[in-house]
């Protein structure tokens, strides 16, 4: 996959996908992100993939929607997905419209994200 | 209802800080980057101005996917009698709602890529919500959420 495909840039550790998003998730990004993360998954043959979102300050109910579905896709390709860094306010709303995330792994930070997927 | 909803279709956009028509995907986010600065300028905590930002969110989507055109109009209201509170309307012509007590409930949905929770989440993030719906005639939505002190 080209770089200039990717709407966000990843960096492997070792049989791991690491995908800081640093940019605000709209509908379109979300969609081209799980594009481009099935593409990588097949292509790098990664065990896990780590969503950071620590920079994000808004997930609302569609995107919700779109990254559950790509941990379920991942997940039928043989890889689990762990998110992490989810902020305090965004925790907040998400738990407030009954929004669970199903079919993550969740970690409280990149530390944490790392060492779950590198526990055997 | 009917009188209530030509009431709120007819509302002024004069009377609004901000108005937003939304017409294409990016307007959604336009629309929420819109509310949490409103949101931020009448010193809501960094919680209330995530919700006011995901209740807009998901009203813009709502537009977009079911009804559009139609717009996003919100506004300070800084001299309310409980405190600061903001004010957001959402107004389509679009086809209307045959029940709002259906759209209402958790998990329902029309669309295929959807949670169906984006009606009943609004109600649970804000303070006040009103929806007035006719077929054929369209759709209002107004929610509102007042500051907290801590």
């Amino acid at each position: 996959m080209a770089f200039k495909e990717k709407v966000v840039p990843t960096i492997r550790i070792g049989d791991s996908l690491l995908v800081p998003i640093q940019i605000d998730l709209d509908d379109k990004t979300v969609e081209q992100l799980q594009a481009q993360l099935l593409a990588e998954i097949q292509e790098h043959r990664v065990r896990a993939v780590i969503l950071d979102v620590r920079m994000v300050e808004v997930i609302d109910s569609y995107i919700s929607y779109t990254l559950t579905e790509t941990a379920a896709m991942a997940r039928l390709m043989g890889c689990r997905t762990v998110i992490c860094g989810i902020q305090p306010p965004v925790a907040l709303t998400l738990a407030q419209m009954g929004i669970e995330l199903q079919g993550f792994w969740v970690a409280r930070d990149l530390e944490h994200a790392i060492g779950m997927v590198c526990s055997p | 209802m009917a009188g209530k909803l030509r009431e709120l279709l007819d509302i002024s956009e004069n009377d609004f800080d901000v108005v937003v028509r939304i017409s294409r995907e990016e307007d959604i986010a336009i629309a929420r980057q819109m509310a949490k600065q409103l949101a931020q300028e009448l010193g809501f905590s960094l919680a209330d101005v995530t919700k006011v930002a995901t209740a807009v969110s998901e009203l813009a989507r709502n537009i977009y996917r079911y009804a559009q055109p139609g717009k996003i109009m919100i506004r300070k209201r800084p001299e309310e009698r409980g405190g600061p509170a903001i004010q957001v309307v959402a107004a389509d012509r679009g086809p209307g709602i045959e029940s709002v007590e259906r759209v209402l409930t958790k998990g329902y949905t029309t669309h295929e890529r959807s949670l169906g929770i984006g009606l009943s989440g609004i109600r649970r993030l804000m303070d006040f919500c009103e929806i007035a719906s006719e077929v054929g005639t369209g759709t209002v939505v107004s929610v509102e959420k007042r500051r907290r002190k801590f």
